[in-house]
Formats: C-alpha cells, sequence, structure tokens
C-alpha cells in the first residue's frame, strides 16, 4: 500500500511547526530555570575538562547561530537540522531511482 | 543523554566505535532488503521528527530538563535495524553540525540511543503485538513499556561507559544507580509520549507502524 504524499507533507508542516516552537522550551524557559546540561554540571563539580569550546568545529555550537539571538538561533539550527535530514533523504531517494 | 567530549577514554571512544562500525555494517546489509523510496522518505520524516522533537526541551525547576528521545518509536516504526540508521543519522547531525554529543563519545552515544534504546522499544513492542490484529491496549502497553525499559536500560549502559571510564572519578557503584534512577523518571514520559505516537498511528495510518520492516 502507498503511503499517500498528504501523510508526508502534513508530518513535515508539523515538524517545521515544532522546530519554530522550539525556543519557547529550549531557550526562554530554559534560561527561566537555569538550566545546564546534566553531564555539564556533572563535569564542572568533578573539575573535568571541558573540552567543548576547545576543540569545537563548528559555528552552530548548543543550536546557536553566530549573530543572532538566541531565540532566532535555535530555531535557524532546528531548519539546518532538519533540512540536512530533508537532503540527505532526498539524495539517497534520487540514487535508489537513477539505479 | 548524550555524552560529551573529554568524559571517555581512548579505550573506552575506541570500543564504542568498533561496536558501532560492526552493527552498522550488519544494519546496512539487512536494510537493503526493505529500502525503497517510500521506506526512505518515512524514515527521513522520522529522523526529522525525532529531531525536532529533541529540541523541545522541558526544562525542570532546578536546573535540568527532559525531552523525548525517540529511539523505541523509531524500533517500533522502523524495527531495529532501520531504527538504528534513522536516529545515528540525528546523532550524527547533532554531534557534527551542533556539537550536541562528543565526537569521542558518538560511539558510545550510537549503542546507548541508536542501537539499544531501539532494539529494546522493538521486541518489548513485538511482545505485546505479536497477534495479527493486536489490540489497542496492548499497543499501547507495548509501546510506553518498550520506550521506558529502553531508556532505562540506555541509561543503564551510559552509566556504565562513564564507570567504566577512568576520566570519570566515579565508578559503577555511583554511576549505574544515577544514571538508571534518572532515566528511570524520564523513561515514564518517554513511555507516555510513544504510546501515543504508536494510538494514533494505528487509528490513522497503521501501514507507518510496519512499512519500514
Amino acid at each position: 500500500m502507498s503511503l499517500a504524499k498528504s501523510t508526508f507533507r502534513k508530518a513535515w508542516i508539523i515538524i517545521i511547526a515544532m522546530v519554530f516552537v522550539s525556543p519557547i522550551l529550549g531557550v526562554i524557559l530554559a534560561e527561566v530555570v537555569g538550566y545546564h546540561e546534566p553531564l555539564d554540571v556533572a563535569a564542572e563539580k568533578l573539575n573535568l575538562p571541558d573540552l567543548t569550546e576547545d576543540i569545537n568545529w563548528t559555528p552552530f555550537l548548543d543550536y546557536t547561530v553566530p549573530y543572532l539571538s538566541p531565540e532566532v538561533g535555535y530555531i535557524v539550527a532546528g531548519l539546518i537540522g532538519v533540512g540536512i535530514i530533508a537532503g540527505v533523504g532526498a539524495v539517497l531517494k534520487g540514487f535508489m531511482k537513477n539505479s | 543523554m548524550h555524552i560529551p567530549d573529554g568524559f571517555l577514554d581512548p579505550v573506552t571512544a575506541g570500543l564504542t566505535y568498533l561496536i558501532l562500525i560492526l552493527y552498522g555494517f550488519f544494519a546496512l546489509r539487512r536494510v537493503r532488503k526493505v529500502l525503497t523510496p517510500e521506506v526512505v522518505s518515512l524514515s527521513s520524516v522520522l529522523a526529522a521528527g525525532v529531531f525536532a522533537a529533541q529540541m523541545l526541551n522541558w526544562p525542570l525547576p532546578g536546573g535540568t530538563s527532559l525531552h523525548f528521545v525517540g529511539g523505541a518509536l523509531a524500533g517500533i516504526m522502523l524495527g531495529p535495524w532501520l531504527g538504528f540508521l534513522t536516529m545515528f543519522l540525528v546523532l550524527l547531525i547533532q554531534c557534527l553540525v551542533f556539537h550536541d554529543g562528543g565526537i569521542t563519545a558518538l560511539g558510545a552515544n550510537a549503542i546507548n540511543m541508536a542501537i539499544i534504546d531501539v532494539l529494546i522499544g522493538y521486541l518489548v513492542y513485538q511482545l505485546f503485538t505479536s497477534k495479527s490484529h493486536p489490540s489497542n491496549s496492548n499497543r499501547a502497553l507495548g509501546a510506553s513499556l518498550g520506550a521506558w525499559l529502553g531508556i532505562v536500560i540506555a541509561g543503564a549502559a551510559a552509566g556504565l561507559q562513564l564507570g567504566y571510564s577512568p576520566l570519570f572519578p566515579y565508578g559503577f557503584a555511583i554511576t549505574l544507580p544515577v544514571m538508571i534512577g534518572w532515566h528511570a523518571v524520564l523513561g515514564i514520559i518517554e513511555g507516555v509520549i510513544t504510546a501515543l505516537v504508536v494510538l494514533y498511528l494505528a487509528q490513522r495510518a497503521p501501514t507507518l507502524l510496519t512499512k519500514g520492516r
């Protein structure tokens, strides 16, 4: 049975909506409660070296985007991630159709 | 649950990478048989959905948070092999593009969230829905229990990896109970969300629950 294209389209719309809503939880409320990654807190308490920024290779560290506010950057980062996943899927499908 | 760089020693990191490579090789061979453009579409939608859901971090008073992991849902919808590859794609992008999870810990993070969580979720769900027409209560039970157990065992695995690593000053006696206890609580939310999604799909698009397997 073929899965209707409209089912996938609906799913992508919901995913994009989730990305646009995500800063409310991931940035704004996180600042309100003083959120830190639990394992980062453990590292700090144990005096483990925090290598994340020392060996960082990406401008989008922790879902931020240079020159953008954390809220807007979080949305743009989400769209970048979703876009890459969609791109990988599209490339794979293209290969399959050509072969 | 994403272990950052600096927590695992080279031996632990190397061993977990080796397991990841072997499992990944085997998974790739297995999915060749079921891979169609439609299955790839389903897999990429699920990967994007898990990625977006993991960005919905619910902060909790006290400075921590919980978010949906999605490994069990991937296992239930896509089976253990394609579910693994779907979750691995999410972890790879999180690590390489956003440095969420260390590059030295990618093997460990993949074992926990893309292998163990997916496999446990899949197996428990299968156990409850092996009949040709499983009831909704069996679907809900299988999905929620599978998701809860998947998270707890994945958390335990992370505790073992951290406890084994000489870089982490605490041994298994501390890391295991802490990780199991914390994830047993987080797993309740994971179980509820997974069961709701599975019940919704069973009603609206039942083929999505078996298409990738």
